[in-house]
């Protein structure tokens, strides 16, 4: 199968979108061809939107943005219905896993069911998506095995979508929170990495809570 | 403050013949806007504000100000367009990083106390069933969000029909 593995994350450098496609790539390795697609150093071209149209399955990971899909990737997927409509000629597969940074997964509903009605508009199928959250945690964990501690709900949910995608079938979505407590993650976000990235900037708890 | 944002042209909108008061800030598409980076520079390095610097850099402020929030939006597939969405995403300075407990579910602290009323006025001939339950889920997602204001939703299949949701 040729497989589209689709970074949606508008950052440049690693982030927690690239992150969980690095840690499903050697669960759907074996027999497959796998191309990267990285949409926030630059628009696709019409080459690489043609491309997408002859794949098998689509991969998106991207991050949720107010409760739904970033407008960078909307854009872009605007355009790829267009292409799909008219270059698409075979079927095409799509699966998603959406991150966000609060703890629940659930709250990603949203966003994977407009990947869904996405599909029907042009023609495809949606196989399944995660939901997960605690996106942030992923870089302090990114040593930590698939399926191990923190990430073993997220092993459990990987196992079911790659089974899904070796199949090309389609699945319920998958939500989850990261195996660990609630309260400790709270502390973590807020210390090790809000305030902490504040400090970076030389501001203080103050300067956060600014009001214009 | 009323604040309307919209994505149509300026043709169609001109077309609507609205009477607006001087309370009233358009927000439009120029085709300048940037996408959010998702640096949270608008938390952690200039709070308030966000980085790109464009006319879109202060939408938290304008929101800040606002009593009364009317967004104009064609339906992609259950969502906003993308202009009126990068809209929403510049918008996070109007959010804390810190966070509430809402019905068991985690969200962002506000930076201001006023509320607004909000109301979407979704176009498009041919948005389906699912997208508009998506997208009425959307905007109570959004209503939640910004401390469970009031909201209203509704759809119409062209640009000219939505004067009658303007009076």
């Amino acid at each position: 199968m040729k497989i589209a593995m689709i970074d949606g994350s508008p950052k440049y450098t690693i982030s927690n979108s690239s992150r969980l496609l690095g840690k499903l790539e050697p669960m759907i390795r074996d027999n497959n061809e796998i191309v990267h697609y990285h949409l926030a150093t630059k628009p696709f071209t019409e080459e690489q939107y043609l491309e997408l149209c002859g794949m098998d399955v689509l991969v998106f990971s991207f991050p949720l943005y107010v409760d739904s899909i970033p407008s960078h990737l909307l854009r872009m997927l605007l355009k790829l219905e267009d292409f799909m409509k008219t270059n698409r000629q075979k079927p095409v597969t799509v699966y998603a896993i959406v991150n966000n940074g609060f703890y629940e997964g659930k709250q990603n509903h949203i966003a994977i069911r407009i990947l869904e009605n996405w599909c029907l508009k042009c023609g495809i199928t949606f196989g399944q998506g995660i939901g997960t959250g605690a996106g942030e945690m992923l870089d302090f964990i990114s040593n930590i095995p698939l399926g191990h501690g923190p990430l073993k709900n997220l092993g459990t949910a990987f196992q079911g979508l790659t089974d899904s995608m070796k199949t090309l079938t389609s699945g319920k979505p998958v939500y989850l929170s990261p195996n660990f407590p609630r309260f400790a993650w709270r502390f973590s976000a807020i210390n090790f990495v809000w305030n902490a990235n504040a400090r970076k900037n030389g501001l203080k708890k103050k300067d956060i809570l600014k009001q214009l | 403050m009323r604040l309307l944002v919209h994505d149509l042209t300026p043709q169609e909108f001109e077309a609507l013949g609205l009477e607006l008061s001087p309370e009233t800030t358009v927000i439009s598409d120029d085709g300048t806007i940037k996408p959010c980076i998702g640096c949270f520079g608008c938390w952690v390095k200039t709070p308030g504000v966000c980085v790109l610097n464009d006319k879109y850099q202060n939408m938290g402020q304008l929101l800040s100000k606002c009593s009364e929030y009317i967004i104009i939006s064609k339906c992609c597939y259950g969502s906003y367009s993308p202009f009126v969405k990068n809209i929403f995403d510049r918008s996070i300075s109007y959010f804390l990083p810190y966070f509430n407990n809402i019905d068991g579910e985690t969200h962002h602290k506000k930076r201001y106390d006023n509320r607004f009323s909000l109301s979407v006025l979704f176009y498009g001939n041919d948005v389906t069933e699912a997208e508009k339950e998506t997208a009425k889920d959307l905007v109570a997602a959004n209503s939640t969000n910004y401390s469970r204001i009031k909201y209203n939703v509704s759809f119409y299949d062209n640009t000219l029909s939505l004067k009658e949701g303007l009076q």
